[in-house]
C-alpha cells in the first residue's frame, strides 16, 4: 500500500471514529453483557431440522469451521486487506463458544453486527446480508446450532493494523455502509424470483464474495454480483449478463449448484466449498429459486461459444502456445479440449476460459488444483501446477491459445499479468 | 483389408536420457512421453499407473540447467515438453558397464531391496526416482535431522503404492539420508 493511500485510509479512519464517538455518546454503548447463565434450548425437532436447513442455505459451517477443525467450533482465518480475521467458535460451549447467548442475542450478531458483549463485529461475518433474514429462520438456525455438541476450542486473536483493529470504528462504518436491503442484480417479481432473492442476498450471502468491494472492504451496492477478487481466485461475474455471456442456462446452474460439475465446468476454490457444504443441501424447489434469481424471471438466452476469426485461430494454432499445450495439458484435457468424463473437465466451453478476465485460468495453470469430491460420489483427482515448467512468456502464449480457441476471448495475456500472479 | 487410419502430424523429438542422445525421432502430435520411452526407445522400466498424472508410477528425473533435478510424470506430460531436455529413467539410475550390465546399485536400490520395500514392485521404479530426486536436492540443501522423517513424507507423498508398502520405503529412504554424509545437519 502507498504512503498516499495510508494517509487518505487514515484520513478516513478518523472520520469513522469521529462519527462512532458521536454515535457511541448519543446512544450509549449498547448494552454489553459477558457471564450469565448457560442457555438451555429445547426446541421442537423440526425447528431444529428447519434450523440445520437454513444453517445449510446461510453455509455457517464454511467459516465458522477450520480445516480439519470440528463443525462450527471456528477457527479459519480470513486474509482481508485490513488483516486477518479469524471466524469465532459457535458451538454452544459456555466459555469458548455462544453458550450463553440468548436468541436475542443472537439475533443482534445476525441483524446488526453486534456481539453478546456489545463489541461490533468486523463484516467478514455476513451480518450485512444476514440483516435480511426473517426473526423465525435466524430463531431456527439458534435453535440448531445450540443443540450442537459444545466444542471446547478457544478462539484465536483478530489481528487487523491500526486503525482497524478499533472495534468501535464499525459503528461508523455500519452507519455509512450497512443497509436494510442489499439490491437485486436481476429483475423478476414470481414468487421463486423472491424467494431466490432471499436465498442468495441474505441466507447465501452470494455478494460478499461476488460484489466488488470498496475502499473500506464494503459491498459496491451499484453494481451487485459483477464479480471481485477478494482471494488468489476471483468470483465472476454471476449477473445475468454476466452468466449468459459465458454460456450458463438455468438448467446448468441448477446441476450446477446441485452438483458442483455441470457440462465442462467444475466447482474449485471456495465456490467448491459453498456447493457441497451449502447449495447441494438445497431442495428442488430452491435451487430452481436461487437460478431463477441468478438469470432473472426472464433469462437472457446463453450466448454461444463465437466462432473466432479464423485468422486469430490459424495463428494460435500455430504459435508455441499450442505447442505448450500438446506438452502440458493434453495428456489429460485431450487435443480437443474434450477432457475424460468424470475424471478430467473439458476445456472446449468452459466458464473459466470465458471470462474476459484470465485470472482465473492463470492461477490454475500455475497453482494447479488440488483434488475434490462432489455431491453423488463424483470426484475429480488434482490437476498439477505448472509455475515451474512454464516461464511468464509460456504461460501467456498457453491462456491465450486456450482463450482463443476454446474461450471465445482475445489473446491479450501478457508475460506481466502471469509474473504478477506468480 | 486395411482399417481406414488417419495420418497425425508429427514433432521432431530429440532428448538426452541416461546420458545418451536419442532422436531426432518423429513423435506423433499428443504422444505421451511414457509411450515414447516404452514403443520408440524400448526403455519399458517407466510403468504407465493410472494414466492421469496422480500415481507417479511413470516419473522419470528431469535434469534442470540449473543443476536441479525434479520428477516429471510422462504419463500426462507430451513428448515434445522433453525436446532439447536431459532426463534419467529407471533404467539409468544403477551403475552399468559398457555391456550394459548392471555392476552397483544405487543406494536407494540397495535400501529398498534391504528392507523389501515393495511387493509386486509396479510403482517402485517411481519411488527409487522420487527418493533420487530427494537426495539430490538434501545434497544442494540438507535439512535438520529431525525433519528428515517429515521430509521424506512430503517427498514420497504423491506415490501410490496399492499393496502399501509405504512404511519400508519411507524407512529405506529415511535411513539412506540418515547414513549418507551431507544431506543432513544438526540443530534445528
Amino acid at each position: 500500500m502507498n504512503f498516499r493511500r495510508l494517509v487518505k485510509l487514515a484520513a478516513v479512519a478518523v472520520g469513522l471514529a469521529a462519527a462512532a464517538l458521536s454515535t457511541f455518546v448519543a446512544i450509549g454503548l449498547p448494552g454489553g453483557k459477558t457471564g450469565g447463565a448457560v442457555q438451555v434450548v429445547n426446541a421442537p425437532a423440526e425447528m431444529v431440522a428447519r434450523g440445520k436447513y437454513l444453517a445449510e442455505a446461510a453455509d455457517c459451517a464454511a467459516c465458522h469451521s477450520a480445516p480439519a477443525g470440528a463443525p462450527f467450533a471456528g477457527g479459519l482465518a480470513m486474509q482481508s486487506g485490513f488483516g486477518t480475521i479469524y471466524a469465532t467458535n459457535i458451538t454452544p460451549d459456555p466459555d469458548n463458544g455462544i453458550g450463553r447467548w440468548s436468541a436475542d442475542d443472537f439475533w443482534r450478531a445476525l441483524h446488526d453486527g453486534i456481539r453478546r458483549d456489545g463489541q461490533p463485529l468486523y463484516p467478514a461475518m455476513p451480518y450485512t446480508s444476514y440483516r435480511g433474514m426473517v426473526r423465525a429462520d435466524a430463531d431456527a438456525i439458534y435453535a440448531y446450532v445450540m443443540q450442537l455438541r459444545p466444542m471446547e476450542v478457544a478462539n484465536h486473536r483478530t489481528q487487523l493494523d491500526f486503525p482497524y483493529d478499533i472495534r468501535l470504528g464499525m459503528i461508523g462504518w455500519n452507519l455509512l455502509f450497512l443497509t436494510d436491503s442489499v439490491p437485486a442484480a436481476s429483475t423478476g417479481s414470481s414468487a421463486a424470483w423472491q424467494r431466490g432473492r432471499y436465498l442468495a442476498n441474505v441466507l447465501g450471502h452470494c455478494g460478499e464474495c461476488h460484489t466488488p468491494r470498496g475502499m473500506l472492504g464494503q459491498m459496491e451496492l451499484s453494481e451487485p454480483l459483477t464479480g471481485f477478487a477478494l482471494g488468489r481466485v476471483a468470483a465472476p461475474d454471476i449477473t445475468p449478463a454476466g452468466l449468459a455471456s459465458r454460456g450458463w442456462t438455468a438448467e446448468s446452474l441448477r446441476t450446477y449448484l446441485g452438483r458442483g460439475i455441470a457440462g465442462p465446468d467444475s466447482a474449485f476454490s471456495d465456490m467448491h466449498q459453498v456447493i457441497v457444504l451449502s447449495t447441494r443441501n438445497l431442495t428442488a424447489e430452491d435451487n430452481d429459486a436461487l437460478v431463477t434469481f441468478l438469470l432473472g424471471d426472464k433469462p437472457p438466452p446463453a450466448a454461444p461459444l463465437p466462432p473466432a476469426d479464423p485468422a486469430v485461430l490459424e495463428a494460435a494454432a500455430s504459435g508455441a502456445g499450442r505447442g505448450d499445450y500438446v506438452a502440458l495439458c493434453a495428456g489429460c484435457h485431450g487435443l480437443e479440449g474434450n477432457g475424460v468424463p468424470n475424471t478430467v473437465v473439458a476445456l472446449r466451453n468452459n466458464s473459466t476460459l470465458r471470462l474476459a478476465d484470465p485470472r482465473n485460468l492463470l492461477v490454475a495453470m500455475l497453482d494447479g488444483i488440488g483434488p475434490e469430491n462432489f455431491p453423488h460420489r463424483a470426484s475429480l483427482q488434482a490437476m498439477p501446477g505448472f509455475a515451474n515448467k512454464l516461464s511468464d512468456q509460456q504461460a501467456a502464449g498457453l491462456a491465450n491459445y486456450l482463450r482463443v480457441i476454446w474461450g471465445g476471448q482475445k489473446p491479450d495475456v501478457t508475460a506481466a499479468a502471469v509474473r504478477a500472479l506468480r | 483389408m486395411s482399417l481406414p487410419t488417419r495420418k497425425l502430424p508429427t514433432r521432431k523429438l530429440t532428448v538426452t536420457i541416461n546420458g545418451r542422445r536419442r532422436g531426432p525421432l518423429d513423435v506423433p502430435e499428443g504422444m505421451m512421453m511414457i509411450d515414447v520411452l516404452h514403443e520408440m526407445l524400448d526403455l519399458t522400466g517407466s510403468r504407465l499407473g493410472c494414466g492421469i498424472g496422480i500415481c507417479h508410477a511413470c516419473v522419470v528425473i528431469w535434469d534442470r540447467d540449473d543443476q536441479t533435478s525434479e520428477e516429471v510424470q510422462t504419463c500426462i506430460t507430451g513428448a515434445d515438453f522433453f525436446n532439447g531436455k536431459r532426463i534419467r529413467t529407471i533404467e539409468g539410475i544403477a551403475q552399468t558397464n559398457d555391456r550394459g550390465e548392471v555392476t552397483a546399485l544405487s543406494p536407494v536400490q540397495q535400501a529398498f531391496l534391504d528392507k523389501f520395500s515393495f511387493q509386486c514392485g509396479y510403482c517402485t521404479p517411481g519411488f527409487v526416482n522420487a527418493a533420487t530426486v530427494l537426495i539430490e536436492r538434501l545434497r544442494r540443501t540438507p535439512v535438520p535431522r529431525a525433519e528428515v522423517e517429515a521430509t521424506v513424507t512430503a517427498a514420497l507423498d504423491g506415490h501410490i503404492c496399492r499393496c502399501t508398502g509405504y512404511v519400508r520405503y519411507y524407512q529405506a529412504v529415511r535411513d539412506v539420508i540418515l547414513a549418507t554424509p551431507g544431506l543432513t545437519r544438526d540443530g534445528a
